[in-house]
């Protein structure tokens, strides 16, 4: 069954270049795009254990004479196919539109809901950060301005999340055809440890076929370390792997790393189920 | 631990928190009728309910940003199709703009918001422990029993409501946990607030007349619950048409509700002040004056409620029942003076559950709503016939009630176990069948023939081979005519057989209404097509397998 991604479109400039980002994702993997263009400032999606809320930026109602037209040709342009339009069919109240959540992908800005000038390096919007909890799926979460990834670099710590990364990692090269990269920044494990984590996981022949480089940082911090990361590759790594109390101490690593590069990033959170 | 032990320990805790906000909301109800008492006397003040429901609908589109309802309408939704999964906001959101809303004279009542409120304290604190659906359900039911149970002091009522209108299944997995968030709701208001009713007890000597006479009052509580139920719905499209932000739409409704005010201070807030003096018999004014009072407090519900206000109906109900109730006994009186009929107050408490049983269509939950606030059960007979009979006629005008008429409509009201929660808990992409047969257009009948003889299937679907186009569909009776002449086997393309009108499915598309259309149309599989691509086969078959299963797994658990 073809697979599709969500995107939420704002018919502004900016909004130009999320839908960019998601059009050139989901060509590089042959998905369906699937756009929502909002008619109302709110939505909700209803996760199997969390109900979110989502307040949009007012910039998301702008234009919408000229929205589809402007998705559309963005999408086209790409070279893909026209792409579908979602219209929400249940509402939880009269302006509260309810979206499902079996997409395998969605696109989500750094921030969704808070003031367009937040989006950027060095913030992650609270609803975002509860979807990408939530979520079967992973979610995108595109550099603010549209450039294409030519390989795929996997944070992998070793974490459960971590793991579930790399396999989507390692089905992305496959199936894009693109370079992948693993970078790990290694805490308490040694490498023999984390090829363990490999054998365990059943990946390890995978590893050894499709990785093309594995660098395992060293010295420096991890901030220090991320410069490695090549500047035209698609991020994938997992959030919120560590467990609360763990990340509530020391922070979660996705909110370091999209605090100090600039990359596209596909985040797999902790109810991941694989879909590709 | 046992998982019904822990789910009625953790519904416990519910129930406590539940009531604990159905007694914050009291409070601020009765301090806001304090701070606002002495004002009243102004005329001026008739903008007051106006600014309390501005303030309200500000409050929750702005501040909270929820949307707008009633509560109950929601939770129900929730139930039917998310697992009760309520927002942790709705917890504490309708408290304050009912707060606003009532305690500034708009006619509402704080039992939908605490309903509201506990329903959601339920249903997050689900969420926190990681329960499954059908507990999360339970706690949500708990939230609610627990909250109605606090704001009335009717364990029995809070219980038996969320049974009939929340959960809408009486199981003994439920019902337990549900009872005990009850009680534990009604402890916690009766330690903070005094083990008080809420209208004095009295004791009605009841007859045969008045038994009788309960069939009269049904009738009439009857037309009066349908006709609060198209006022409140009118007046909100009405209101809906004005090209007005939301706000000065609350504040104009408010306005009106002030201005009937001024010359009837009973349509105001709550009203309970009036249905105590009812019940003891000491409420003055007149047959015409109750006439009017009855006509005054609908019109003031649906300006508060459907013109942005925030609140609940079920205590305007008490408060027009209980003033429908007075009316029909001293229209008895007046017609028939020597008739000794009981004292007007039990009319009063029979017009209460007349009016909450039509406008619910909740029969119980009017019984013993009314048996635990008044506290007696010398009416219990006319009690139930009235109940009973008013939800009876209700039903054959309003086949909904108030709380699910909306739900109906879209399809939404889906209870546990019944044909629509089973078909809505299925998706297409579950039934779909992929290992179908492709074939292009331009294929020859010969070769065509030999697909056939691979497979097993009657239905091929015909796809662009390049674009992957879906293009139309072909039937073995489609080439039953060309079958036995084999001179066109060569002869004759796909193209010219093949059927191009197809009744299509999309993936996205609900279960239930592509059975309708199978069933309209004689259908027994129909294609999956999704972007102009073919997906796969959807059939009845397969539909019927999966229902099992899923009938099975709703029944089970």
């Amino acid at each position: 069954m073809e697979m599709q991604m969500l995107h939420i479109f704002r018919n502004t400039p900016l909004g130009r270049e999320m839908l960019l980002q998601s059009a050139y994702f989901c060509k590089q993997l042959e998905i369906l795009p699937l756009i929502y263009i909002p008619d109302y400032i709110k939505f909700l999606m209803y996760f199997e254990n969390d109900v979110v809320q989502v307040d949009l930026d007012a910039s998301y109602l702008k234009a919408p004479d000229s929205a589809k037209a402007h998705a559309s040709e963005i999408v086209q342009g790409m070279g893909l196919p026209q792409p579908r339009f979602f219209a929400p069919k249940h509402f939880t109240a009269s302006t509260l539109p309810d979206l499902p959540v079996d997409f395998d992908f969605m696109c989500c800005p750094r921030s969704i809901s808070d003031l367009s000038s937040k989006i950027g390096l060095g913030y992650i919007g609270p609803r975002v950060r509860r979807i990408v909890k939530s979520a079967r799926f992973p979610v995108l979460i595109p550099s603010a301005v549209y450039k294409p990834w030519t390989s795929i670099a996997v944070l992998f710590g070793g974490s459960s999340n971590a793991v579930k990364a790399l396999r989507l990692g390692i089905r992305l090269s496959r199936r894009c055809g693109l370079p992948l990269d693993v970078f790990s920044h290694p805490e308490s494990r040694s490498r023999q440890d984390y090829e363990n984590i490999l054998q365990e996981a059943g990946l390890k022949e995978d590893f050894d076929n499709y990785v093309r480089t594995w660098q395992i940082f060293e010295n420096r911090s991890f901030a220090e370390n991320m410069y490695e990361i090549p500047h035209d590759a698609l991020l994938v790594l997992g959030a919120y792997g560590h467990g609360l109390i763990k990340e509530l101490l020391f922070g979660s690593t996705m909110e370091v790393v999209q605090t100090v590069t600039p990359n596209s990033m596909l985040i797999v959170g902790p109810n991941y189920r694989a879909v590709i | 631990m046992d998982d019904r032990l822990l789910l009625i320990a953790i519904g416990a805790l519910v129930g406590v928190c539940s009531g604990l906000a159905a007694v914050a909301l009291n409070t601020g109800l009765h301090f806001m009728a304090g701070a606002l008492s002495g004002l009243r006397t102004h005329w001026w003040l008739f903008v007051l309910p106006g600014i309390g429901a501005m303030l309200s609908s500000l409050f929750l589109e702005k501040g909270v940003r929820e949307g707008a309802g009633h509560g109950v309408p929601e939770v129900v939704y929730s139930v039917s199709r998310h697992g009760g999964l309520l927002r942790l906001r709705s917890a504490f959101s309708r408290l304050i703009s009912s707060c606003l809303t009532i305690g500034s004279g708009g006619s509402a009542g704080p039992e939908a918001p605490v309903v509201m409120s506990g329903a959601s304290i339920g249903s997050n604190v689900a969420q926190f422990f990681s329960l499954n659906e059908r507990q999360r359900i339970a706690l949500v039911g708990c939230g609610s029993a627990g909250a109605l149970a606090a704001i009335f002091n009717a364990p029995i009522a809070g219980l038996v409501f969320t049974i009939e209108i929340i959960v809408g299944e009486w199981s003994a997995r439920n019902i337990v946990p549900i009872a005990v968030a009850s009680v534990a709701g009604a402890q916690v208001s009766r330690l903070l607030q005094g083990k008080q009713i809420a209208f004095t007890h009295l004791r009605f000597e009841v007859g045969i007349t008045a038994t009788l006479a309960a069939i009269g009052l049904a009738v009439v509580t009857a037309l009066v619950s349908i006709a609060l139920t198209r006022a409140l719905r009118g007046s909100h499209h009405f209101s809906g048409k004005f090209p007005l932000p939301f706000w000065v739409r609350a504040f104009l409704g408010g306005c009106v509700v002030g201005a009937i005010g001024l010359m009837l201070p009973e349509v105001l807030g709550e009203g309970y002040h009036s249905i105590r003096q009812m019940v003891e018999g000491s409420f003055a004014p007149g047959l015409g004056l109750v006439l009017l009072l009855v006509a005054a407090k609908i019109a003031a519900t649906s300006f508060t409620l459907g013109w942005g206000g925030s609140g609940g109906i079920f205590a305007p109900c008490l408060v027009i029942g209980s003033f429908s109730g007075l009316m029909y006994h001293r229209f008895l009186e007046m017609l028939w003076p020597g008739l000794s009929l009981v004292n007007e107050g039990c009319f009063a408490l029979l017009g209460m559950a007349g009016l909450v049983s039509g406008i619910l269509q909740a029969p119980l939950t009017g019984i013993f709503l009314i048996v635990e606030i008044t506290g007696g059960y010398e009416t219990i007979l006319p009690l139930i016939l009235v109940s009973a009979l008013s939800t009876t006629i209700c039903h054959a005008w309003e086949p909904a009630s108030f709380y699910f008429r909306d739900l109906v409509e879209k399809g939404q009201y889906l209870r546990p176990r019944t044909d629509a929660k089973v078909l809505a808990d299925l998706s297409i992409a579950e039934l779909v069948e992929t290992d179908c047969k492709t074939v292009p257009r331009s294929m020859r009948l010969g070769e065509f023939i030999r697909v056939i003889q691979q497979s097993h299937r009657n239905y091929f679907p015909v796809v662009d081979p390049e674009t992957g186009q879906f293009e139309g569909m072909i039937h073995l009776d489609d080439i039953r005519p060309y079958l036995f002449d084999p001179l066109l086997y060569e002869t004759v393309f796909l193209e010219q057989i093949m059927e191009t009108d197809v009744e299509t499915v999309d993936i996205h598309d609900e279960l239930s209404g592509v059975l309708a259309r199978m069933d309209a149309k004689g259908l027994f599989s129909m294609p999956v097509v999704s972007a102009d691509r073919f997906i796969g086969m959807i059939s009845k078959a397969t539909l019927l397998d999966k229902y099992r299963n899923e009938l099975m797994v709703q029944t089970l658990h």
